[in-house]
């Protein structure tokens, strides 16, 4: 059934169609220009990103090295959860972290139904939108960022970029290399669905938590939760 | 396209049956008044607003008229990314087609993302019938499901139920024992609670797509809860149900449809997840589905490409022109019968079924415009519609009282003098019979109007004898 209906389907649009060789129609949609992006709070990258977390409903931390991280999930596990317990995915860059000195105990692999925490490594930051880049893999099951209570995401300052653009240019996907699952995560799971009222939890994180590692300006964080102050909140219900 | 027995349905009689529901109209009065200012909020703060909005609607144009080339690129890099892609032309092929792919793997249990097409297919009845078990995981899609309805609002499908009746819902369904249930959080954990084991238990996982990328073969699935990302993610097979017109070029044009969408639809600036998928699991992964497919669902679309209602094609379900139309507001999604409601509903309806059917919704109208004023893709609606009105007098759909009353305006309208003379007198008279209240509780052959509210008494002569009397008055300045 599908293969007949696929010739149909494909002869009718071929007949709508323009019929126009490959290289024009590239050649027209490159001259359409590019689409303008959202403005950033701020001319630094690294605040816009943290105010855009903060407006996302997330909390923020920066950390200026793996110790200083290691200690800022210390501190979150303690004050959220009473407990030093995580899973973590199988990352080289979260594996190598010096988990004793912040007193964590992390466990390695895929978060099982009822545990509460988890951490993932994103390895880009999106300032336009304030969104953690995460990438399924071998080592970034898509149950850490999907399934726990808490969800704690490393970025490095580094590796934030401007705005959506950015990304995609950079990452090349060629055949063959492109993951399964590519999750921009800007905020916890939240529902509008009851009567327009915002609600944390819905199906996923009810907290989720970002903490910046590496350099960040002194002041960086006070201006963005300055800046962040100013913003309000929206129903959320799903697009 | 719709459980609708064309037979019985009523616009009319929907719409004044909601409007006899107090409560319910407070509710959507409250709705239209609180989205449209969260939108005018984000829009505002985005600036260049209008320019994103003309650069997307180029590109979409761009892909429309190439979708011969776009379509097959799509099919082959979704291919390569280890995809069945299935082609649906009719409702029921897309559910011939899931139905295959969940008996082929046993699957007795379904867990469903919140997907328009497949609410055209009524995809769910469909499935249930042949023994599955399927939960719709999308908050407000669950509550519509034990309610037994339709999604009243494309992006909010229980914008309409009070928290009350929610909880009623939820103590007849889930057998959890005493519990208060008194505040949305309380009833978004229970959700969550209850869900869990139907997500982690499910075999077959069925999402929709906001858009697909022809360079890369990626499948975009934009929300708030995370519900979408866990039926993606964690049955072991993954179903896309999706349309031929979701296709964009680029990834960047995905992002600028992501820039346009989450702010028209809900007025936030970014939703909480905003996921892009290739297919089934790759060889190292710690997670993802085994087997992935994409169904492509036509039902008439290359139809409407091949008409002069193409531009519609270009919608991308925001729900903005729900949200500000004065019909929607007070008739409530359900009214229109169809699972498409208010302004893009009452073009796409007749487009997808037929103008027989849906032959009130294009009617449903005041022409005020707001729609194509907000609407992202920058569809013009009202004429659409009004087209859609003239195809309905060519083809006799419309009644006969109205033809001749049109057919006599259009004469009229074609004789200056005599319209003029005739319109002064009545609104002369008129002037004269209601210079004391200053409107009429009765007026012959407008009961359907005096009915509802009064009819105000005209102040002055007609625009014309206005207009002249304005011009002997200024002077003229060159
Ligand atoms: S017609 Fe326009 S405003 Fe209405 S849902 Fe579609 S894109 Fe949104």
């Amino acid at each position: 059934m599908s293969d007949d209906s696929r010739r149909r389907i494909l002869a009718r649009i071929r007949g709508i169609g323009g019929g126009r060789d490959a290289a024009s129609i590239e050649r027209e949609l490159a001259a359409l220009g590019a689409a303008p992006g959202a403005p950033a709070p701020d001319e630094d990258p690294v605040t816009s990103f943290m105010c855009n977390v903060l407006r996302n409903h997330g909390s923020v931390d920066i950390a200026a090295d793996r110790r200083a991280a290691v200690e800022a999930v210390g501190r979150y596990l303690y004050r959220e959860l009473r407990s030093h317990r995580l899973v973590a995915g199988n990352d080289p860059h979260l594996a190598a972290m010096p988990w004793r000195d912040g007193g964590v105990l992390p466990r390695f692999g895929t978060l099982e139904n009822g545990e509460q925490a988890a951490l993932s490594y994103a390895p880009w930051g999106i300032a336009e939108t304030g969104a953690t880049v995460l990438v399924t893999g071998r080592y970034s099951p898509s149950s850490n960022h999907l399934l726990p209570v808490h969800h704690l995401v490393l970025v490095e300052s580094a590796n934030i970029l401007p705005d959506l653009e950015a990304f995609w240019q950079r990452s090349e996907l060629p055949r063959g290399k492109r993951p399964r699952g590519i999750s921009f995560v800007a905020g916890p799971s939240s529902t509008g669905d009851i009567e327009a009222k915002l609600v944390y939890g819905a199906h996923g994180p009810q907290a989720w938590h970002v903490i910046v590692m590496g350099e960040v300006a002194p002041d960086a964080l006070q201006r963005a939760n300055e800046l962040a102050g100013r913003a309000a909140q929206s129903i959320p219900q799903d697009a | 396209m719709n459980a609708q027995d064309p037979e019985h349905y009523s616009f009319i009689d929907a719409a004044q049956r909601a409007l006899g529901d107090p409560a319910a109209v407070a509710q959507r009065d409250m709705l239209a008044r609180v989205t449209p200012q969260l939108r005018e909020r984000a829009v505002a703060g985005f600036g260049e607003f209008e320019a994103l909005r003309q650069h997307l609607r180029r590109v979409r144009q761009h892909t429309l008229d190439n979708l011969d080339y776009y379509l097959p690129r799509f099919e082959l890099e979704a291919t390569h990314n280890g995809n069945r892609v299935h082609y649906a032309e009719t409702a029921r092929d897309l559910n011939g087609i899931v139905l295959d792919i969940c008996r082929e793997h046993g699957a007795r249990r379904v867990a469903k993302g919140k997907s328009m097409v497949t609410e055209e297919t009524e995809l769910t009845a469909s499935l249930e019938r042949e023994g599955l078990h399927v939960v719709e995981t999308d908050l407000g899609e669950y509550i519509v499901q034990l309610a037994g309805e339709k999604p009243a609002h494309i992006v909010g499908p229980a914008r309409h139920k009070s928290i009350a009746q929610i909880r009623e819902l939820f103590l007849a369904a889930h057998k959890l024992g005493e519990r208060k249930l008194e505040r949305a959080e309380d009833l978004v954990a229970e959700a969550r609670q209850v869900m869990r084991e139907h997500f982690l238990g499910a075999e077959v996982g069925i999402i929709g797509a906001n858009a697909l990328i022809a360079e890369n073969g990626y499948s975009m699935l934009v929300t708030n809860e995370g519900n979408g990302d866990l039926c993606a993610s964690l049955p072991k097979v993954l179903i896309v149900c999706t349309t031929l017109d979701r296709l964009l070029p680029r990834a960047t044009d995905a992002a600028a449809l992501q820039r346009l969408l989450v702010r028209s639809a809900t007025g936030q600036d970014q939703t909480c997840y905003t996921s892009f998928y290739s297919g089934p699991r790759r060889a190292a992964d710690a997670d993802g589905p085994l087997e992935t497919h994409i169904v492509l669902l036509d039902n008439h679309r290359s139809d409407i490409l091949d008409s002069d209602y193409r531009d519609m094609l270009q919608c991308i379900r925001c729900g903005a022109c729900l949200n500000h139309c004065p019909i929607f507001a007070a008739a409530g999604g359900h009214a229109y019968g169809s699972v498409y409601p208010g302004p893009m509903g009452s073009v796409l309806a007749p487009l997808l079924d037929s103008l027989e059917t849906y032959a009130e919704l294009p009617n449903a109208c005041t022409s005020c415009g707001r729609c194509e004023e907000v609407c992202p893709a920058a569809i013009p609606l009202p004429d659409l519609l009004r087209d859609l009105r003239h195809d309905q007098q060519r083809a006799g759909i419309t009644p006969q009282r109205w033809r001749r009353g049109m057919r006599l305006h259009a004469w009229l309208a074609g004789q200056p003098r005599l319209y003029h003379w005739l319109t002064a007198r009545g609104i002369g008279l008129l002037n004269w019979l209601g210079r004391r209240r200053g409107a009429f509780r009765r007026l012959p052959f407008a009961g359907g109007w005096t009915g509802e509210r009064d009819f105000p008494a005209p102040q002055r002569g007609t625009f014309m004898q206005q207009y002249r009397a304005l011009q002997r008055e200024v002077p003229d300045d060159e």
